[in-house]
């Protein structure tokens, strides 16, 4: 004997509080089962890629800051990247030195407040979140110390960066880099002794690591099912081969795994800071560049690792100052595209979580 | 604009009120609705409050002339002022109905003003506690320490717009707020504050409490239902499924208390862990855990709020509600938590007693102190848990409370007749029993889990591996069989 | 039926009760129904304290009001939503007849009933103050045999419950399913 039960329609956002942003999902429902799910996707389309076909390389880097609004200096670091290597410019080893220093507290700060909506998606009120925004808050003042802005940094140029850290950065980023692995200590223990916590995310939310690689999922979503891939150490951009780091690969695939993973990489990149701090060498933050750059006619194609992935910029010139096409791959938006897959047929709380743990940012996502 | 406009004065007119601003003044006030109502109701009115300023005035000239007998002023036990008033109001010959309706009418006001003024107390007191399991501050602005900040809350919600939503069922759908509040209420009831002084100490007090509570979830049901909103309704189901699971631990919890204390009145149950010296916590360490965590289920708390999880369905049954509607929901939830809190201490933690203290410290203020205690450990849970899923709460209840309950209970009635039987002092036969069960409670909670196939999930298990060569699935593969 | 109070409580109590009643059919909504059958059940607890039995009167609230209306409301939820009408029913022949039933008897035991006995003095010589442990006493000594019969019956209730909805395990339904497969090469042979 069988009741039958008619599925119904949620709609999940575009207001939501945990659709981390404006993203919506209409979810059709059999009770607390999900049978079918569509993504909906462009509530904060802003039309960046065509706005960026009117306006110089330089000036098209705040574009990134709003792109991934919660890591803009890895934003920033992507376009200059893809941008140098078309028009050749050479960027001081101190400035690569700077980059590589901001894109690894950009991380980490990322990475604490990824960590802290999951936490917070599985339902504690917000604690762990509060806790791990102390940490995103130390490093956001040191953003604000050095460029005057703590989310839209348009800290780096193509070239090199904005500007020299003042000298007060840099006894507050070594204090925070001694104190940052004892603090991620404590929070793991917090959340990984925690059995509520760990029956809500172990064996939630499973990728496999062929999914993972066949759904060409990057950053802390591929690492976590396990495959040893990182930009950083695959194909080292800036200074990232002068440090000795290692990269966390999780075991399972689930979401505790891409949880862990995060962790993980919160205190390697404590490590690379340290190392950075050590080995920077004096002298000049940027080269000068002329105010219109005009590259040769051809095509590039950057990329970087973003707390979220693989974060790439596809750029065409037409000889011209502006880019002929400026096409950002958003880590976020082909992460997401699992979700479906993975969340037909479990239940709401656990589609919940694991989007929570696949971290997406919709204004990368819409552009 | 040329630059004789900035030299020109600015002109002296008085502020033009805004559509805003007009619709303030001209909304309806306090006194302009008496001022319209018509004669009768505005005598009716004025009578009301003169013959509530009499009363008042009344039972002051009866304290200041002594008339009031007993120990009135023995604020060790307020039963003792409605006592002595009504056994005054009887010897003037008024017949017991106006003495009954007399006491009747403080014992209610004395409740409702306690339950009121400590939801206003109470918010803010979560919110600071919580601030500070948060490293935050939390509300400091409002009044000294924030103080009046719930009150700020109130206005501002007893200002907005209540909202009924398009295809909502209106007639249910005005009632569940207040619905709500009255199970809320009665609860307090049967809990006895001192030894006089409970204001309905029936002697089926515990299963009236247990009847009580399971009439709060007809509200919430009708909230859910009639907002013709998927999430209230989800949430609704939610409340319901797990109000029909945890129920029944909760009753069986309560019968090894009941077994114990021979006694279904909570003021006996009281006084039996005063007679006896001792908490029925420490005989029965799984009947209180059972009780406490499955009331957190039933009042929608960490980590079982399931009902309302808010990253998951919004805010539940009372999704739709806006404005005050919302607010009472907000404080019924405050207060049902304190109904526990009273509930736990009454059952287990000896009520108003504390080993003869109760003697020289008003008993109200040590089961107020025992409520605060239970309260607290309720906003520390919420401050540091996560939340159960849907699936995972009812198979606890159905797979692991309600059999360990069942054997408790007749490890407990074993006990009890041994207790009554034995003929040694009461407090070695029930320390004893207290470390007998301690024991027990472990050894079967870990028995019953390894039957019913559990594993604890281990976290430290699955920390990621780290490696320094990068490749696709073939490094993925070969990482795997490394370990 | 001495003191004022109790004659206007039971006078409220019984048209409330019989409004709640008369709701249930006339609620054109199944779950409005429902709702006033669980006002009906209110009314009746307050009833059986207007008659001291504190105890039935809980039970009442705890048992009908609390956790029979959930099934029912349980029962409506899993209903299509086309028959969740509470309009034209075909039982109202059958319907009447068991209410006219039901009436005829409450009227005859009203009749026949002794009342004599059960007022004033008579009354109060045998009432008992704790209702509680009297009906305790009863149910596990004088009405042993009934009580156990009728926790036997509701276990195997439960029992019957759980079989009817339990899914085959993943080994049965294997089973189940190559037996199907055969079935269906045999045909398709």
């Amino acid at each position: 004997m069988t009741f039958a039960s008619e599925p119904y329609v949620l709609n999940i956002g575009p207001q939501h509080p945990s659709t981390h942003g404006v993203f919506r999902l209409r979810v059709a429902m059999d009770g607390e089962t999900i049978v079918d799910m569509d993504m909906i996707v462009g509530y904060l389309h802003r039309s960046m890629e065509k706005l960026a076909e009117e306006r110089t390389y330089t000036q098209n880097i705040p574009f990134t800051d709003r792109a991934d609004y919660l890591a803009a200096m890895s934003g920033n670091l992507g376009l200059c990247i893809a941008a140098e290597r078309l028009t050749g410019v050479e960027v001081p080893e101190r400035a690569q030195y700077l980059r590589v220093i901001f894109a690894e507290l950009q991380r980490i700060a990322s990475h604490a407040m990824a960590n802290g909506t999951l936490v917070s998606d599985a339902g504690a009120w917000q604690t762990p979140l509060l806790y791990m925004f102390r940490e995103r808050e130390k490093i956001l003042d040191l953003f604000e110390m050095t460029c005057g802005a703590r989310l839209t940094t348009n800290y780096m140029r193509i070239g090199g960066v904005a500007f020299e850290p003042p000298p007060e950065f840099w006894p507050a980023l070594s204090e925070l880099v001694d104190e940052l692995p004892d603090r991620i200590d404590e929070y793991s223990e917090l959340l990984t002794d925690n059995e509520i916590f760990l029956v809500r995310t172990r064996g939630v939310g499973v990728i496999s690591a062929e999914d993972a690689i066949n759904g060409s999922l990057t950053g802390p979503a591929l690492r976590g099912s396990g495959v040893p891939w990182d930009l950083r150490k695959a194909e080292p951009y800036d200074v990232y081969d002068r440090f000795d780091f290692e990269v966390p690969v999780g075991r399972g695939g689930d979401v505790y795994d891409r949880f862990s993973v995060r962790f993980e990489e919160t205190k390697q990149s404590t490590r690379i800071i340290k190392q950075a701090m050590e080995q920077i060498p004096e002298g000049p933050h940027k080269t000068q560049i002329p105010l219109a750059l005009r590259p040769e006619p051809g095509e590039v194609y950057g990329r970087v690792e973003s707390p979220r992935g693989e974060l790439g910029f596809y750029l065409v010139s037409d000889g011209s100052p502006a880019p002929y096409r400026f096409h950002i791959r958003a880590p976020s938006l082909i992460n997401l595209s699992l979700l479906k897959q993975l969340a037909v047929g479990s239940t709401l709380a656990d589609a919940v979580v694991t989007l929570g743990s696949i971290d997406i940012v919709v204004g990368e996502i819409d552009r | 604009m040329s630059s004789d406009a900035t030299s020109r004065p600015l002109p002296a007119a008085p502020r033009p009120a805004t559509p805003m601003l007009r619709q303030i003044l001209e909304q309806p006030t306090l006194r302009r609705a008496f001022r319209g109502a018509p004669l009768p109701v505005r005598l009716a009115l004025v009578v009301v409050a003169l013959g509530f300023l009499a009363v008042n005035v009344a039972i002051g000239a009866l304290v200041v002339s002594g008339r009031l007998d007993g120990h009135w002023y023995d604020f060790r036990d307020l039963g003792n002022a409605t006592g002595g008033l009504a056994a005054w109001l009887d010897d003037r010959g008024l017949g017991p109905w106006l003495s009954y309706w007399v006491t009747a009418l403080i014992g209610g006001l004395g409740i409702l003003s306690f339950v009121g003024g400590v939801l206003l107390i109470g918010t803010w007191v979560e919110r600071r506690l919580l601030a500070k399991f948060q490293i935050r501050r939390g509300p400091n602005r409002v009044g000294p320490f924030g103080l009046l900040q719930p009150l700020a809350d109130a206005l501002k919600l007893i200002q907005k717009e209540v909202l009924v939503p398009l295809g909502a069922d209106r007639r249910l759908f005005f009632l569940p707020p207040i619905l709500v509040f009255i199970p809320a209420m009665l609860g307090w009831g049967p809990v006895p504050w001192a030894p006089r002084m409970a204001y309905l100490d029936i002697n089926v007090g515990l299963v009236y409490v247990v009847a009580i509570s399971s009439l709060a979830v007809l509200a919430i049901f009708i909230a859910g239902w009639s907002s013709n909103n998927h999430y209230a309704l989800l949430g609704a189901m939610r409340t319901v499924a797990m109000m029909v699971s945890y129920e029944i631990p909760v009753s069986i919890s309560l019968l090894s208390v009941v077994l114990f204390t021979g006694s279904l009145q909570l003021s006996e149950i009281v006084a039996w862990q005063a007679t006896h010296n001792t908490w029925l916590a420490m005989i029965l360490p799984f009947a209180l855990f059972t009780f406490f965590f499955s009331s957190t289920a039933e009042i929608n708390r960490t980590p079982n709020d399931i009902a309302e999880a808010e990253s998951e369905i919004v805010a539940g049954f009372h999704t739709e509600y806006s404005g005050m509607k919302a607010g009472l929901f907000l404080a019924v939830e405050l207060g049902n938590a304190l109904l526990v809190g009273a509930l736990v201490a009454t059952f287990f933690l000896g009520g108003y007693t504390l080993f003869g203290l109760e003697e020289w410290v008003p008993p109200y203020l040590i089961l107020a102190g025992k409520i605060s205690a239970v309260y607290f450990v309720f906003v520390w849970l919420r401050g540091t848990l996560p939340r159960f899923r849907l699936d995972q709460l009812m198979g606890y209840a159905w797979k692991f409370l309600i059999p360990l309950s069942i054997a408790f209970v007749g490890i407990s009635a074993v006990e009890a007749s041994i207790f009554a039987r034995a003929d040694l002092p009461g407090l070695v036969v029930l320390g004893a029993f207290g470390v007998v069960n301690a024991v027990l409670t472990v050894v079967l909670v870990r028995f019953w889990a390894r039957i019913a196939g559990y594993e604890a999930p281990q976290g430290d298990l699955a920390q990621p591996r780290l490696t320094t060569t990068v490749g696709g699935l073939r490094a993925a593969q070969r990482l795997r069989i490394t370990r | 039926m001495d003191s004022t109070g109790i004659v206007v409580g039971f006078w409220v109590l019984a048209a409330v009760t019989i409004a709640g009643a008369l709701g249930v059919i006339a609620a054109r909504d199944l779950l409005h129904a429902i709702f006033f059958l669980i006002v009906s059940f209110l009314g009746m607890a307050g009833l059986f304290i207007t008659l001291s039995a504190d105890f039935i009167a809980v039970a009442q609230v705890l048992i009908y009001a609390g956790a029979i209306s959930v099934l029912l409301v349980f029962a409506v939820m899993l209903t299509p939503l086309v028959s969740r009408d509470n309009g034209n029913s075909l039982y109202i022949a059958p319907g009447a007849l068991a209410g006219l039933a039901l009436a005829a008897l409450v009227v005859f035991v009203a009749v026949d009933a002794d009342w004599a006995q059960l007022s004033g003095d008579a009354l109060a010589a045998r009432s008992f103050p704790d209702t509680a442990a009297t009906i305790g006493e009863l149910l596990v000594g004088r009405y042993v045999l009934a009580f156990e019969v009728a926790s036997v019956l509701l276990l195997f209730a439960l029992l019957g419950a759980i079989v009817l909805v339990h899914e085959r395990r993943d080994d049965d339904a294997a089973a189940a399913r190559a037996e199907d497969g055969a079935a269906g090469d045999e045909e398709a042979a």
